[in-house]
């Protein structure tokens, strides 16, 4: 003990102290997540979703999604269960497939954008009132303010070709949220005792802001991941419809696509199991979302 | 005087925004946009007609000249004829732009509207079962995609399988009941789609806002509760709600309108930039993005006087 | 102040009040019952947390339910039990009957609505006025608590006012309908040393001109010498001590008050917005002992003190009380 240098005692005094804010945060959360019916559900049910998307992954099921097999439009069967679509495929294995493609959109999206949004807010609230805050909150105005629809249509035709163009045009925009919530946080957090303490003792600014600020935002980080996977795949649906989305595989948004000519015709199968399909999902990541929210919020959890 | 000077202080801060989003959408659609070379040359051209082409169509510069270029068409309003129709690029706006605010006003205002209704009721309700309700309605509403309920209530009301009662798709309108025909159907899909978004935020307004001492200050004095909610907290809580409003018009005025525009067949100004990004029609999307980051500058000026109207703290220095 | 004759104006009795929090049940109020009688002024001191303002509030009805309780007890005004009335008999009473001024005047004024609007919503809230005549009301009251230029300050929005005048406005918003009773949570507080003084004499001068009686709750003993009849002491949710305030400076009972006083400054300027440190620390209220809350921090403990929890006997003649089985004496 007497070997250890004093900054090297105080340090770790500074990391219980930002620690042990954490846990509180996250103890109540916990204790309060597993109390809220709903949100335990929506969780429940996106497990399942998970379940199916991981099968088809690994080529366990609805691997013939692709496969013409049966006549157009037939009704719903023992052999088809939702039916066949326009060209006669099998439209539950194309809603169980769709199902991976939903994940993927919405993990890669959310996983990106929300790492893109924790470094430059971040780095903005850091750093805020200088040049680099300034330069962030540049770059967040302006691509908030172009038409989200024409940004990835302009993406998509500037990368032609790109499977990513979607997911690169969605990540560009939708780290912004994320990105100002992080900097509003990192600037209270800046204030607080324990980053105050590493500054004084000397520890250099990339440990605190990676170390020490970075690990205090994760709730933040979660709460909008839920939110960002939600509006990705909410918003590959109309992107796949406007023929930007999805280019190979299927997904709901392209079975929807494809239902517009149907159901002009009568035949509503393809339609209606991709949206009970991609409402499922949807809304029951929207109940773990709120609940994780609720369960989140510092000022709700502070105030009881 | 003094609105004056600070309009002009900040229409002058706004133009790195417009300097950024016209490089960033330069960039995109001009640059790395639809390459219109081979379009407009027969079979087997020579590399000059291919260098000629090039050069009338203004490809042959370097990034920094074509877009000095742009700002300068820019800044005198002079964007052209269209690519694809020859058309004037003023005419196109002129004959756009009118379709798609008539067609998107009536939902947006009712969307918001509603939705601050349903959120004051939900919020004088708290915790209750009304309140349960519309906010269970609001997650429902949330988790439907815009483009099933489109797709569902052109189903309802404009098929044979529903109502048949509203023109499927296209904008024959001459009368005021033309009018109304088309837009019924656009109309209620956005407001559906929108209400539940709208509803939980402006609830999550109010309720932070009846947490606020002032409120038990008011109840203290024995206001009734109805009164509390649409004087004493409705008004505080118009910043966030004002701010929400504001920011989503310049997006919904081309987004917003995209989607039903092509849906539904109706030549506005989000059909026409969607149609002019897949061609490379340039002209018109330097127009429509140029255009677009400016009224966003002038939308966020018009917010910052409508906080000094709503909120006397706020000062326009 | 003696009650042989007069009845009390309110009388509390057995009062409880609870906060369900995820670690259970916190009674921030346990088991009080006091008096006050018309005209008098009652003051309850005691350290942060241990329930002045809940108290203050669940008189009103105010504390946010859920979480909040009343578990059990009465609020007898005026002959009516405020707990058995119903919400909108409740509304009736709050700023007409019964009037509450907050701690915190920077943010108990509505900040988007003038002073006037607020003060003019109040008065016609309560009494048949028109716009007009509220507002000329209004402007009287503002000119009785001792704003200057009332007629042109009342168009005025409270961010343009300092915190002592803003307390002000919230002392004629409170008197404006002539309460019989008014709730002065630490009304001067968060205000300067010299406004204290101000807005303190101005509050106890019109008292006496309203004729009406007053809770003042207080972390400054002096104040309390200075403007009360007779004080409550509290600790972590009980009374302890209740006594005529000649009595409570001259012959405190309670340790705990014993310890209150000796730690008060000599010197009026050094007044301190929290209490004086006594030794030990309060218990949290989750965790109580089984007997006097206070006998882990008390030199007179014995064992009996942390067997049973001694109750406030109140003597009949002079409506002195202590809870304690070893008082000072
Ligand atoms: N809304 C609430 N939820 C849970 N507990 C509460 C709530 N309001 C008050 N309490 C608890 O009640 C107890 C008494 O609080 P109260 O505000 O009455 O203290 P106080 O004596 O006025 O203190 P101070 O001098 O700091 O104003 C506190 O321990 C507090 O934790
Ligand atoms: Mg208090």
């Amino acid at each position: 003990m007497s070997s250890v240098a004093p900054e090297q005692v105080a340090d770790q005094a500074v990391v219980d102290d930002g620690a042990a804010h954490r846990e509180s945060i996250w103890a109540k959360a916990v204790y309060k997540l597993r109390r809220d019916r709903l949100g335990m559900i929506g969780l429940g049910v996106v497990l399942l979703y998970f379940v199916v998307a991981i099968g088809v992954w690994l080529g366990i099921w609805a691997t013939e999604w692709g496969d013409v097999e049966g006549p157009k439009w037939a009704p719903m069967s023992a052999e088809y269960w939702f039916g066949t679509n326009i060209i006669g495929q099998d439209i539950f294995a194309r809603a169980i497939y769709s199902t991976k493609t939903a994940f993927e959109v919405g993990l890669v999206v959310a996983v990106l954008s929300t790492i893109i949004g924790a470094l430059l807010g971040a780095l903005a609230g850091f750093f805020s009132g200088t040049w680099i805050d300034e330069i962030i909150l540049w770059l967040k105005g302006v691509l908030d303010s172009i038409p989200f629809y024409l940004f990835v249509a302009a993406v998509a035709f500037a990368l032609t070709g790109n499977p990513y163009a979607m997911h690169i045009a969605m990540v560009s925009t939708f780290w912004t949220t994320t990105g100002r919530l992080v900097r509003g946080e990192v600037i209270k957090l800046k204030n607080f005792e324990f980053v105050e303490a590493a500054r004084a003792i000397g520890v250099p600014q990339v440990v605190i802001i990676f170390r020490h600020i970075l690990p205090n935002t994760f709730h933040i980080l979660l709460v909008q991941a839920t939110i960002v996977f939600v509006a990705a795949i909410k918003s590959e649906v109309i992107l796949s419809f406007l023929g930007l989305g999805v280019q190979d595989g299927v997904s709901w948004g392209l079975m929807i696509a494809e239902s517009t000519q149907e159901v002009l015709a009568g035949f509503f199968n393809n339609f209606v199991w991709a949206s009970v399909f991609l409402f499922g999902l949807v809304m029951a990541f929207n109940m773990f979302s709120d609940a994780l929210q609720d369960a989140l919020d510092p000022r709700k959890v502070a105030s009881e | 005087m003094e609105v004056l000077q600070y309009a002009i202080r900040k229409l002058i801060g706004g133009i790195p925004l417009v300097l950024g989003v016209t490089f960033i959408s330069f960039l995109l659609m001009v640059y790395f946009g639809p390459d219109k070379t081979y379009e407009l040359l027969g079979k087997n051209p020579t590399q000059e007609q291919i260098d000629e082409i090039r050069h009338e169509l203004g490809y042959d510069k370097p990034f920094m000249v074509r877009y000095g270029e742009y700002l300068k068409e820019m800044a005198t309003l002079d964007f052209g004829a269209s690519d694809s129709t020859g058309e004037p690029v003023s005419k196109v706006l002129a004959r756009t732009v009118p379709i798609s605010l008539a067609l998107i006003t009536p939902g947006f205002i009712l969307g918001n509207l509603l939705g601050i209704l349903l959120a004051l009721i939900a919020a004088y309700h708290r915790s209750g079962p009304i309140d349960k309700y519309i906010m269970g309605f609001s997650v429902v509403g949330m988790s439907i995609s815009f483009l099933i309920v489109v797709i569902a209530f052109q189903i309802i009301f404009s098929s044979s399988y529903g109502l048949n009662a509203f023109p499927v798709r296209g904008w024959n309108v001459h009368s005021f009941s033309d009018y109304l025909r088309y837009i019924t159907v656009p109309t209620l899909a956005t407001v559906f789609v929108a209400l539940g978004y709208n509803t939980r935020f402006y609830r999550a307004v109010l309720v932070e806002e009846m947490t606020r001492d002032h409120v038990r200050t008011a109840k203290a004095f024995g206001t009734r509760p109805g009164k509390l909610l649409y004087k004493n907290i409705l008004k505080n809580s118009m910043i966030p709600i004002i701010t929400r409003i504001m920011f989503s018009i310049p997006l919904v005025v081309v987004s917003g309108s995209l989607i039903i525009e092509s849906y539904f067949g109706i030549p506005g100004i989000g059909k026409v930039t969607y149609d002019a990004i897949t061609t490379g029609d340039q002209p018109i999307l330097k127009a429509v993005v140029g255009l677009t980051a400016v009224l966003f500058v002038i939308t966020l000026l018009i917010t910052d006087i409508l906080y000094r109207v709503v909120d006397p703290r706020v000062s326009l220095k | 102040m003696s009650s042989e004759h007069t009845a009390p104006l309110l009388s509390v009795r057995n009062l409880v009040v609870e906060f369900s929090t995820r670690y259970g049940p916190v009674r921030a109020v346990d088991d009080i019952s006091f008096d006050v009688y018309p005209n008098e002024t009652v003051g309850i001191v005691g350290e942060s947390g241990c329930g002045k303002t809940v108290t203050g509030l669940t008189l009103l009805q105010l504390i946010p339910m859920p979480p909040g309780r009343i578990v059990q007890g009465s609020i007898k005004f005026d002959g009516r039990d405020l707990t058995k009335l119903s919400e909108k008999e409740m509304q009736e009473m709050r700023g007409s009957d019964i009037s509450m001024i907050f701690q915190e005047p920077m943010t108990a004024l509505n900040p988007v609505f003038s002073v006037g609007n607020q003060m003019i919503d109040v008065l016609r809230r309560h009494k048949n006025l028109t716009r007009r005549q509220a507002r000329e009301l209004a402007i009287n009251m503002l000119d009785t608590v001792g704003i200057p230029a009332p007629r042109k300050r009342i168009d005025e929005y409270p961010h343009q006012m300092s915190g002592g005048m803003r307390q002000r406005v919230m002392i004629a918003m409170a008197l404006s309908c002539g309460p019989k009773l008014l709730i002065a949570d630490e009304p001067t507080t968060a205000l300067d040393v010299t406004t204290q003084a101000q807005v303190m004499e101005q509050i106890v001068k019109l008292q006496d001109e309203f004729h009406m009686s007053m809770i003042l709750v207080t972390h400054d003993l002096g104040v309390v010498a200075e403007s009360c009849d007779r004080a409550i002491v509290m600790y972590c949710g009980n009374i302890i001590e209740t006594a005529a305030i000649d009595d409570l400076f001259h012959k405190p009972q309670h340790p705990y008050t014993r310890g209150l006083l000796d730690s008060i400054p000599r010197i009026r300027e050094e007044r301190v917005a929290e209490l004086p440190i006594i030794r030990g620390i309060v218990p949290d209220l989750l965790h109580l002992p089984d007997g006097c809350r206070f006998a882990d921090r008390c030199p007179r403990a014995t064992d009996e003190c942390r067997k049973d929890k001694p109750v406030v006997n109140i003597d009949p003649v002079t409506g002195n009380g202590v809870a304690c089985y070893h008082p000072m004496g």
